[in-house]
């Protein structure tokens, strides 16, 4: 923690020092009107709610990593996952309409696959299409959108087609396990598995050892999952109350309008309302009655691009990410997912 | 065993807030009514989560160690107490704040920075007018009220509307009812309305108008959006910003910025008690 400090302070002071800037150019006062009691409350019920609605989430994604964790075999994940490379990422994409999890659970579950020998490109794949490419993310946008159901068919499709292009990518590309502390561990490319599996030998070693199928009783399993899960618990949770605190601040502090100014422009307006979705963290699906509000003043397009770019990066998620990738993964995500977003929301509003 | 015991306390703590939260009825205030069985459930899982934590210091305790398992992840938490103090910190953090700080509720502030929306829901456009002269009494209503294949239930639910006397804002339905009002104002102009919610003001209204709001929460309160209809009073500057009043009117139409909007000219208003739940929630099936 205190060395992620030091490696994100200075990016953070210096947005404190260009936000001060644009408030001296804009001639606005410093406000310090922030610090009110109204604002407290704001904040203090924003960020108590982000935190109480991902909790039945958060618990249920470490629950089911844990259980995939003790229950399921290396081998059973690797024997499902498809070996070829486009084979792999649709599957990816698509496994959200078995396992439909929202980003906050999904974090603890795809590095779990990942370590039990899922290609990485698969469950970076999942990672980004199944919070959106599932049926009741589906059904929310299509209830807020009731008079453009074109949008819940687009959401779909274009989530669906920018992580099937960012897991190509990762698969011609990512040559590195993209997860924290496993430099050793190499192999993400799918056509050399065997490798991969060499690589892991010892660590499988240890798996087939601790929880072999046999080896273990019910009793010693279910002790086991209750370790990995309280664990994880504590992992993720402090990246999302951390996301929580800094979403609360910003909700409260912002003025929405004064950043509306920027969506006059065609461009801009799509850069802000992803922007807006990054800041707001909020879960996929309730996003889409948050896009719906927005209906009479952006167009397709934006509202688009806010659908699809929020559940796969936001900033309660980008600190998740961050807690399990590289840094240099999270970022060619964040940079890869926005641009694709971008260009396909802008293809599909100038083609509809 | 000193980190087992910590967690064992913070998980205890979150688990006994959302009781507390649902005792109180204070629930209501972070989490929208569907939410809630799930977040229940989830104080049982950090209950469970705890009591393992306890176990497990009580096993350390014994000198047998927990549940080895030589996955790559560490068990140990770091060993520098800097790091696990803002760690913990972190975590009680929103215990502290919710069990130690004043309740209130969402209100003016938060609304003027969010925006409210003084049409209803935006993702209804109005159609422009048609008036055919209308020749008998069912096809007046339908002229009054044309809809397509998205504002039908709209449409339905304003013809209900308009045999009112008096059209009372419900709770259940506020979002849909003020999107009818607007969707079908030249229908609803000069007819009575009343409605209830607390008072928010923006510079441009002056002293004789301010809106009357509500918070739409769909799952937590970081996504609830205001909603308002603007009021006009001779007197309105008496009531203070995020008052709770209820207004009696009459529905006409006025310009603020640039924008028509609908307006309720007062006739009545009168300060009430804040409701329980200051939330309105959309009825998602809402249908007629």
């Amino acid at each position: 923690m205190l060395k992620w400090l030091f490696r994100f302070g200075t990016p953070v002071l210096g947005v404190g020092c260009l936000i001060m800037l644009a408030l001296i150019v804009t001639n606005r006062e410093l406000p310090t009107a922030i610090f009110t009691e109204a604002n407290f409350q704001s904040f203090k019920i924003l960020f108590i709610s982000i935190i109480l609605e991902a909790f039945p989430f958060i618990l249920l994604g470490v629950l089911f990593s844990a259980l995939l964790q003790v229950f399921v075999t290396d081998e059973l994940i690797q024997r499902i996952t498809p070996k070829n490379p486009v084979a792999g990422v649709l599957f990816g994409a698509l496994l959200g309409l078995l396992f439909p999890l929202c980003e906050c659970g999904m974090i603890p579950v795809v590095r779990r696959l990942i370590r039990k020998g899922m290609p990485a490109y698969i469950g970076i794949v999942y990672l980004l299409a199944g919070p959106i490419v599932n049926p009741i993310v589906y059904t929310s946008t299509y209830a807020a959108f009731r008079t453009t159901p074109e949008m819940a068919f687009a959401r779909m499709g274009l989530a669906f087609a920018v992580s099937v292009i960012v897991g190509l990518l990762l698969y011609k590309f990512m040559k590195r396990s993209p997860l924290k502390g496993m430099a050793a561990h190499a192999g993400v490319t799918a056509a050399n598995n065997h490798g991969h599996d060499q690589d892991h030998a010892d660590h499988h070693h240890h798996h087939s050892h601790e929880h072999g199928a046999s080896g273990k009783g019910f009793r010693a399993r279910i002790k086991s999952t209750m370790a990995h899960a309280s664990d994880e618990f504590f992992e993720m949770g402090k990246y999302l109350i951390f996301g929580a605190l800094l979403t609360g601040i910003i909700q409260t502090a912002v003025d929405r309008s004064t950043l509306a100014v920027f969506a006059e422009q065609p461009v801009f307006s799509y850069l802000f309302m992803m922007g807006f979705a990054f800041i707001l963290s909020i879960c996929s699906t309730s996003d889409a009655f948050i896009a719906s509000s927005f209906s009479g003043i952006f167009d397709f397009g934006p509202l688009l691009a806010f659908l699809v770019f929020g559940p796969m990066i936001d900033l309660k998620n980008t600190l998740m990410l961050l807690s399990t990738f590289r840094f240099r993964i999270v970022l060619a995500l964040i940079v890869l997912t926005a641009s694709l977003t971008f260009l396909g929301a802008w293809l599909t509003e100038v083609f509809l | 065993m000193i980190h087992h015991l910590l967690r064992a306390a913070i998980l205890t703590g979150f688990a006994l807030f959302i009781v507390y939260l649902f005792k109180t009825g204070e629930m209501t205030l972070y989490i929208a009514p569907r939410m809630e069985p799930y977040v229940k459930l989830s104080a049982i899982g950090l209950y469970a989560a705890a009591i393992y934590q306890v176990y497990a210091a009580l096993q350390r305790r014994m000198g047998k160690h927990e549940a080895d398992c030589n996955c790559e992840h560490d068990h140990e938490p770091s060993p520098s107490i800097a790091k696990n103090t803002l760690i913990y910190g972190l975590f009680i953090l929103p215990l502290a704040l919710g069990f130690l700080a004043p309740t209130g509720t969402l209100g003016s502030a938060l609304a003027a920075k969010k925006g409210v929306s003084l049409s209803g829901s935006p993702s209804f456009e109005r159609k422009p007018e048609v008036s055919p002269a209308p020749i008998s009494e069912e096809k007046t209503l339908d002229a009054l009220f044309p809809a397509d294949e998205y504002t039908i239930d709209h449409a339905q639910y304003g013809k209900i509307l308009y045999s009112l006397p008096t059209i009372e804002v419900p709770e259940k339905q506020f979002i849909e009812t003020l999107t009818t009002l607007d969707l079908y104002r030249e229908a609803f102009v000069g007819k009575e309305v009343v409605l209830s919610g607390f008072v928010y003001r923006e510079d441009e209204m002056g002293k004789e108008r301010f809106a009357v709001s509500r918070f739409a929460m769909n799952c937590c309160s970081a996504d609830a959006l205001p909603y308002g209809l603007m009021i006009e009073w001779p007197n309105a500057n008496e009531y203070g910003s995020d008052e709770w009043v209820s207004v009696k009117g009459t529905l006409k139409t006025t310009s603020y910025m640039d924008n028509e909007i609908i307006t309720l000219e007062a006739t009545k208003i009168e300060r009430i008690e804040a409701p329980e739940s200051p939330y309105v929630y959309p009825d998602l099936e809402f249908a007629y």
